[in-house]
């Protein structure tokens, strides 16, 4: 925290000096516009640039189709999860060949871990538990009814899918799918590449005054974090500058889901604004004007999360005694959106809006026992108000 | 914390707007006229070449004991050795950090402590009995790691790594790769230690302008590189799985030994301490320092007590590396989370000495990190 407050220093110093200056040119208003789409170049050729998120997310959609084929091994499936360059362990070749991984990115963003490894540590050995755990525990079970305590199969009513969870009722894979929404994208994207640390580290301010583009690149260093911070969201559209939503199974998935929930509609324009906006202030050099992008970016993409969380939650309760399978389907995605919580961001305190101490206690009560097979309506209800009440809506909104 | 910032901002913006109006030459505010000079020479003159000659006396003594050991191997003298060697080591730590001159010239660096030590190309060159021990290729195959498994990883037993050097076909191989090893440690060192007692020393202290190959400016740099790289990364970060998807105990430094892993740690973080408040080596006398400069620069600039900031985050790093086992492999493979714990003690000594103290000296980091995305 010292250090964002540093950073923060010192480049806010370096911003009065600016607008000393400016005073002196009798020039100080701010009219960055941000252009329709997400379309930026430098001699006429895009300065837009993400290819290591697009390559993440795509090894993440392998991944997680992967933790349900009950022929993999667990050293293949840890594969997938820490790929090094040049191993085959996914279908696309492109894939193989990347020097990318998903778990060297998980929980490891500057501003949250640079100087928490320990928790860092903690949060991708949970990653690889869970992986041990749907080999070791589930598959085994694949064609054995699940009971409270034990493992297995079991479908939603109405000849629905079949859903293969562990004693507790807790599917694995949905677990991973959706903590790496929270691990990987939004911790990268919100606590990384939007943070001031990133931004500006180096010479990043005084080469983006100047334009000076990276060696053999056509964009300056600056340019490239905040698109690297985009392409966890839009990094799998077929048209990136212009996003449709819902090409992913991630945090591009849920921002359409949010913002198909009409207590929440306009949130997926607003992220996508505050990224145009911010990246053209970037070319702008109004780096007050960036900041404020980052900060709607910040709270909105938070907010996506929680209001997942809940809406999982409640969905869960709603079938908890009709449909045990999909009640379970629902709460395996709530364990996933709540343990991505602690990635989001308070714009006053710069640390996640519920605290990690407190978001275990969610964790451990909805496992306790024989997890959601014994879990009440009243604590889903409570759980659900208070994550709600922390980011500001309430449970009803988020239910629909 | 907003607040804070806020109130520092506003009193930037006043004393910013102000200067810039009557700025008549005739203040010297925001003017770095520290004596770059008298810290070059303290820290050449108490520090660096005293730690040199320190080395290289402890040097001296391992050679003679080596020379004793093949003479006539024995348990006793292996034992003896060992200290000689451990000994050494320790002044090591307090020297590493100076790839600066003849040091850098030479890589004399490389030729001293890189670990792990690579035990096949050791073996090749005990067998083959024709080696350039200077030779890059044997970077991994010299210094006090590759002593570290000429004399404690051989074999499980004394006896028995004993009888290595005893043995009749392949004892001379090893008696006689160990003391070339032994011998050009001992030959580096005094070359390095003659280059600053005859002539560099002066250069050194001379150079106080700011550019990238100024001596303060190569040695802010070097201080830092030896920290994040050297200690923070080698000795503690490498071995707790920090950069790799496993933990890596056999990555420590002294791995063979085993139980002198911490203690090496401990010296390297006390010389690292000594060396940013200007304390002469071996002794209680304090002289001008980064610390001092870093005073002077918070006079001028308004700025944080970074030198205080700096000082208690090396004691909450040393504090975290008190708890761990004398062994740091035993540590990692019994309870990471201390040695990660310690890691993060360390890194955030980087933060402060790596963003904010060179940003202070306005010096530039002359080296990247590898952290491609």
């Amino acid at each position: 925290m010292k250090v964002n407050k540093l950073f923060a220093s010192l480049f806010l110093t370096s911003l009065v000096f600016t607008s000393c200056s400016s005073d002196d040119n009798g020039d100080e208003v701010n009219n960055v516009v941000a252009p329709s789409t997400y379309v930026f170049e430098h001699n006429n050729e895009s300065s837009v640039n993400f290819g290591g998120q697009t390559t993440r997310i795509k090894m993440a959609e392998e991944f997680i189709s992967a933790l349900l084929d009950n022929t993999r091994t667990e050293e293949e499936l840890d594969a997938m999860f820490a790929h090094e360059e040049g191993a085959l362990d996914f279908s696309d070749a492109d894939l193989n060949n990347s020097d990318k991984s998903i778990r060297s990115k998980i929980a490891a963003s500057s501003d949250y871990f640079s100087t928490n490894t320990t928790a860092s540590i903690a949060i991708k050995e949970n990653f690889d538990n869970w992986i041990n755990a749907q080999v070791t525990e589930v598959f085994p079970k694949w064609d054995d009814d699940a009971v409270a305590g034990s493992a297995g199969k079991i479908q939603q009513a109405g000849g629905g899918s079949t859903r293969y969870v562990n004693g507790k009722g807790l599917e694995y894979n949905q677990a991973i799918a959706k903590s790496i929404i929270g691990g990987l994208m939004v911790d990268q994207m919100l606590n990384n590449y939007l943070s001031t640390a990133v931004l500006d580290e180096g010479t990043n301010v005084a080469d983006n005054d100047a334009g000076i583009l990276v060696d053999g690149k056509n964009y300056t260093n600056m340019e490239h974090k905040w698109d690297e911070a985009y392409g966890y969201l839009y990094g799998n559209e077929d048209n990136p500058a212009l996003p449709e939503l819902g090409k992913d199974s991630f945090l591009n998935k849920y921002v359409a889901s949010v913002e198909a929930d009409s207590d929440f509609t306009g949130i997926a324009n607003d992220i996508y604004e505050a990224f145009k906006l911010g990246r053209a202030a970037i070319v702008a050099k109004d780096y007050a004007v960036r900041d404020e992008q980052a900060e709607i970016i910040r709270e909105k993409v938070s907010t996506v999360i929680a209001v997942r969380s809940v809406y999982y939650l409640q969905s869960g309760k709603e079938t908890l005694e009709s449909d045990k399978a999909a009640a379970f389907h629902g709460l395996s995605e709530a364990i996933g959106f709540i343990n991505s919580l602690r990635f989001t961001r308070d714009n006053i305190t710069n640390s996640s809006v519920i605290d990690a101490t407190t978001i275990d206690g969610y964790l451990e009560t909805l496992m306790a026992d024989n997890g959601f097979w014994d879990v009440t309506p009243a604590t889903l209800d409570q759980i659900s108000d208070e994550i709600a009440a922390a980011f500001g809506f309430t449970k009803e909104q988020a239910a629909n | 914390m907003k607040r804070v910032i806020f109130v520092f901002v506003a009193a930037l913006t006043v004393y910013a707007c102000s200067s810039s109006d009557d700025s008549t030459g005739t203040t010297n505010d925001g003017k770095d006229d520290f004596n770059r000079g008298e810290l070059l020479a303290n820290i050449a003159d108490n520090i660096i070449i005293p730690a040199y000659e320190d080395l290289s006396a402890k040097l001296n003594n391992l050679e003679d004991e080596k020379n004793i050991f093949i003479a006539s191997p024995s348990e006793t003298n292996l034992v003896a050795l060992r200290e000689k060697w451990l000994s050494a080591y320790k002044v090591w730590q307090s020297v590493e950090m100076y790839n600066i001159g003849k040091a850098e010239e030479i890589n004399y660096g490389f030729q001293m402590n890189i670990y792990p030590t690579t035990v096949e190309d050791i073996e090749s060159n005990v067998s083959s009995g024709t080696y350039d021990l200077t030779h890059p290729n044997n970077n991994d195959a010299v210094g006090f790691p590759a002593l570290d498994y000429l004399l404690n990883g051989l074999a499980n037993t004394d006896t028995e790594i004993v009888e290595k050097y005893t043995n009749t076909t392949s004892g001379d191989g090893y008696k006689n790769y160990m003391s070339d090893v032994v011998n050009q440690m001992n030959t580096l060192t005094n070359t390095v230690l003659n280059d600053w007692k005859n002539g560099f020393r002066d250069t050194f202290v001379a150079s106080t302008e700011n550019t990238a190959t100024s001596s303060f400016n190569k040695l802010a740099n070097d201080f830092v590189y030896y920290f994040e790289k050297g200690l923070r990364a080698n000795k503690v970060g490498i071995p707790a799985g920090v950069f790799s998807t496993e933990p890596l105990p056999t990555k420590v430094e002294a791995f063979y030994s085993n139980e002198n892993s911490k203690d090496l740690l401990v010296a390297a973080l006390e010389n690292i301490k000594n060396f940013i408040n200007g304390k002469a080596y071996n002794s209680t006398a304090t002289g001008v320092g980064f610390a001092d400069y870093l005073d002077y620069l918070n006079n001028i600039t308004q700025g944080e007590d970074l030198n205080v900031a700096i000082n208690n985050k090396i004691d909450d790093a040393s504090a975290k590396v008190l708890t761990l086992d004398a062994s740091l492999s035993n540590q990692v493979e019994t309870d990471n989370v201390k040695m990660t714990e310690a890691y993060d003690a360390l890194q955030k000594v980087v933060v402060l000495i790596k963003v904010d103290m060179l940003q202070a000296f306005s010096v530039s980091v002359d080296y990247t990190d590898a952290d491609g995305d």
